[in-house]
């Protein structure tokens, strides 16, 4: 008996053990009925101001600035109750006006937040967190926050600088110097400069950067200060000042709406131009830098002339270009490259077709919608715009040479010139000489010839263009639009025939490398017609078969 | 067993484990595959899902009729697998994200550079042959259906309702057709009417898989699915969306299945002819411990007995000899007292 009890005393440990386990995987199978993921909220703040001071002692606060502001309102309160005002200014900041040591900071929140909440609760009314419910507050997982980009496009900023609500800023006569200012290094202050309005993230970056606001600051300090006063004033447009009024989808969507009723009403549906003294027409030359002369590669391609004002309509605002200040291209993107530049060169910056920025990449985005991805998209990717289209840009003028004497107003009224010049109407054979049919019979076996309506095709492909003065201009030669299905041959009225290039050969793959993507006769036709049909139309699907084979009887 | 021989086995067999590991190390064979073998190239961006590839399956391999015709589409709204009767099918994978509507995807044997069916096999039913296809030898198969569980893929199928001779049926590449002359490439490529099957050389699809790729980087995903997936796979893929998404599996790796199991398969000789030999010596080595050990004690009590009877005999000797003395010594005595008395009767009647 002896040796028994230690052994009895195992046996009796292994059961707790065991039992322990059972109990802890119980736990763990019965999880929280499983709730519909919560939706992304716009209003969602994580305070981590002492996060860039030093080590957290818990994970950063969550804060629903949306849901005190909407209790706060119930109870007649304002903005005040937790952001101070001085100088008659609202300070963003909660419950300070100036930055401060973090455990300064971690007595503001927590005597203002909790104390707060425990006023609530001793009144008896619902109310958050109180002192020792820690985690409901520091929370290590928060829900997640979706902040939408605000924006303020042509159309939003056409509203503001229309509206009766915002008086004429000084002694001007619009009220652009409400929101634009330029910064007086001097005097310290920021003051308005007629003309030289530009957009806010040229100064105002995404990061604080030598004591300038951030944008996300710039722009609350702003927009939202502004939106508040009028809306104590209790104007007839509607303020958003809410958080999901302009960073949710919700109160998006209501901007856009605002916006479409508001152009629908103005005359030929468009927002008036907006001057600030830029030409109608540039001639785009490359100015040589101090230094250049030597080494780098001169210019021997015919400048463009760009169309500035028809672009203008196009893009929603100066930044779809001047994307990161109003100055020329040259200015950073210079032969070579510069570190100002991003190393993206001048030719880069007008050709990178990968680019957002640059003319190329921008119009190679827009063949990607449904009516020109039908041909644009089996367009092979070469990162390089199509060779044939140089000189639809690169019009034939004069050598950078000859312009060199030319003042800038000479060189813009030269290029209004060769604008003018240009034949903007799409190419089109006659619709004659269009085969009204086309007989695909080479590989008829199982169903009879397809009779493809020919004339049809074409006739719908430039219907799609008309609306598009890019799609216009750049298939102002006759033959480019038929390349789109009679491919890698120069453009002709009489192209070769598939067979010409397509073997009659089925899913053999080619001996030759440089021959390996071309598909045999069968593949070529069906590729050819299906993914048309799919980018385009979306019917007939590719397994529809009798939609355009007739099945032999 | 004493605890110091069980050591010392423990000891043995530690030392023919890392013996064989470091055997095979040394070998450090990394196979290609066959030079010049076959194969065919997948492009899910081509593919549309029209059954074709299926059709010309059945028809060139002779497989029975399936319960719904080819052109019927609605089956492919259930994922299906391989069976007996379908060495390949094609699924519909639906809602892929970054994709425009559904991806269609043909699944059929891939035909691996180093098959697992093959490697799991013990009567070598599975040929990889140098054209590049899986082929299976139905006259040497003993039906244990090893290889359906060996295959990553899940491709190899059996006969269930054949009672007597139920086969393994799976794509063949086909390889019998095409050695034979009857075919130029496989039955489901000359069937496809938009080139999203391509045979050819292993090294030849690679290279137009990456031409694919590098002519269209936004259509593509930058990967060629059994380029190197379990050590390399004779069918290729290409796709638009992660291979996750098209029910195919990413967490194969690239080590050939043969691999895996090599090095345990390697110790299995060491373990069937060594061990035997090595625990049947320490048993008779044992064996003949006791043996002598026995013969010494048997020697040792014949020695005692002997001598035990040696000396008994011995003192019986001297017993015997000292009562035959005693004996002796008493009839001399009594002779003795008897001349005396009888010397003195005269005397006393002389006397008298």
């Amino acid at each position: 008996m002896e040796k028994g009890r230690p052994l009895l005393r195992w046996a009796g440990f292994l059961l707790v053990f065991v039992a322990i386990s059972f109990m802890c995987l119980e736990a763990q199978g019965e999880k929280e009925p499983v709730k519909a993921p919560e939706a992304p909220r716009p209003d969602l703040v994580i305070i981590d101001t002492m996060a860039a001071q030093g080590k957290l002692e818990l994970p950063p606060a969550m804060f629903s600035h949306d849901k005190h502001t909407d209790a706060l309102a119930k109870e007649k309160k304002g903005c005040e109750t937790c952001h101070l005002v001085e100088n008659g200014k609202l300070s963003l900041a909660y419950m300070r006006t100036k930055a401060t040591n973090p455990a300064a900071l971690k007595d503001i929140y927590h005597a203002n937040c909790i104390g707060c909440h425990q006023k609530d609760v001793a009144a008896g009314k619902e109310s958050g967190p109180l002192d020792g419910f820690c985690r409901d507050c520091h929370n290590a997982k928060p829900p997640q926050a979706l902040r939408l980009d605000a924006g303020l496009g042509k159309v939003l900023h056409y509203r503001h600088l229309a509206s009766k609500d915002i008086p004429a800023y000084n002694a001007e006569k619009d009220n652009c110097g409400v929101c634009h200012h330029e910064y007086d290094k001097e005097k310290k202050k920021t003051f308005y400069a007629k003309g030289k309005e530009t957009s806010c993230s040229y100064c105002h970056l995404e990061k604080e950067k030598k004591g300038v606001m951030s944008i996300k600051q710039a722009a609350h300090q702003q927009c939202v200060l502004c939106h508040l006063d009028l809306a104590k004033k209790g104007v007839k447009e509607p303020v958003p000042v809410r958080c999901e009024d302009c960073h949710g989808a919700k109160g998006l969507a209501q901007v856009a709406k605002r916006n479409q009723e508001v152009v629908a009403k103005l005359p030929n549906q468009e927002v008036p131009r907006l001057m600030r003294g830029q030409p109608d027409a540039v001639l785009i030359t490359y100015k040589v830098k101090n230094g250049e002369e030597k080494g780098a590669k001169p210019i021997t391609e015919t400048p463009v002339p760009f169309d500035h004002k028809a672009h203008e309509k196009y893009s929603d605002s100066c930044q779809a270009c001047h994307h990161a200040g109003m100055d020329a291209c040259d200015k950073c993107h210079t032969l070579g490259g510069a570190k100002e530049g991003d190393f993206v060169t001048f030719e880069q910056s007008m050709h990178l077709k990968s680019g957002k920025f640059s003319c190329v990449g921008c119009h190679a985005a827009k063949q990607t919608q449904p009516k020109c991805s039908g041909c644009h998209h089996v367009i092979v990717e070469t990162g390089q715009p199509e060779k044939a289209a140089c000189k639809l840009c690169h019009l034939p003028s004069q050598t950078p040479g000859q312009l060199a004497g030319l003042s800038t107003e000479g060189k813009n009224a030269l290029a209004e010139g060769m604008l003018k010049a240009r034949n903007m109407h799409p190419g089109s054979y006659p619709a004659n000489d269009i085969p009204e049919k086309a007989t695909i019979k080479e590989l008829s076996d199982k169903y009879l010839p397809v009779e493809l309506k020919h004339r049809e095709h074409v006739l719908e492909l430039m219907k799609g263009m008309k609306d598009s003065p890019l799609a216009n201009y750049f298939h102002s030669d006759p033959g480019t639009m038929c390349q789109g299905c009679h491919h890698n041959s120069p453009p002709s009225k009489t192209p070769p025939t598939c067979m010409s290039c397509h073997p009659k050969q089925v899913g053999k793959a080619s001996f030759d490398a440089r021959e390996a993507n071309r598909p045999g006769l069968l593949a070529a036709q069906h590729g050819q017609c299906m993914s048309c049909h799919k980018y385009m139309a979306e019917k007939p699907v590719a397994t529809a078969c009798t939609e355009c084979h007739k099945e032999k009887k | 067993m004493l605890r110091r021989t069980f050591l010392g086995l423990l000891g043995a067999g530690g030392i023919s484990a890392v013996l064989g590991k470091a055997a095979h190390a040394a070998g450090n064979k990394h196979f290609e595959g066959y030079p010049g073998s076959f194969g065919v190239l997948f492009d899910a961006t081509r593919c549309i899902g029209c059954r074709r590839c299926e059709a010309g399956c059945n028809k060139v391999n002779n497989l029975p009729p399936p319960p719904e015709p080819f052109d019927d589409l609605s089956v492919l709204n259930t994922k299906r697998r391989t069976h007996a009767w379908t060495y390949t099918v094609v699924n519909r994978y639906d809602n892929i994200p970054g994709a425009k509507g559904p991806v269609f995807r043909k699944n059929q044997c891939q035909h691996c550079l180093e098959p697992a069916c093959a490697s799991a096999c013990f009567v070598k039913a599975f040929t990889k042959t140098p054209q590049g296809g899986v082929i299976w030898d139905g006259s040497v198969c003993v039906g244990c259906r090893y290889c359906m569980i060996a295959c990553p893929f899940d491709i190899p199928t059996f006969e269930y309702d054949q009672v007597l001779a139920p086969r393994i049926m799976k794509c063949t590449l086909c390889n019998p057709q095409i050695t034979s002359g009857q075919l130029t490439v496989p039955g489901c490529v000359g069937a496809c009417p938009v080139e999203a099957l391509v045979y050819g050389k292993r090294s030849d699809l690679i290279n137009i898989a990456r031409s694919r790729i590098s002519a269209f980087p936004n259509l593509y995903l930058n990967h060629i699915y059994g380029e190197h997936e379990m050590g390399g796979t004779n069918w290729l893929y290409v796709s638009g969306v992660p291979f996750r998404n098209i029910g195919m599996r990413e967490d194969l790796g690239v080590t050939p299945a043969p691999e895996l199991t090599s090095g345990a398969l390697a110790a299995v000789p060491l373990v069937a002819g060594l061990w035997p030999v090595l625990l049947l010596g320490i048993y008779a080595v044992n064996k003949r411990k006791d043996q002598v050990a026995d013969q010494e004690k048997q020697e040792a009590v014949a020695r005692a007995i002997a001598r035990a009877q040696a000396e008994a005999k011995d003192t019986l000797d001297k017993a015997l000899a000292k009562a035959d003395e005693n004996t002796k010594k008493a009839i001399e005595r009594e002779v003795k007292k008897a001349l005396e008395e009888a010397a003195k009767a005269p005397a006393e009647e002389e006397g008298e």
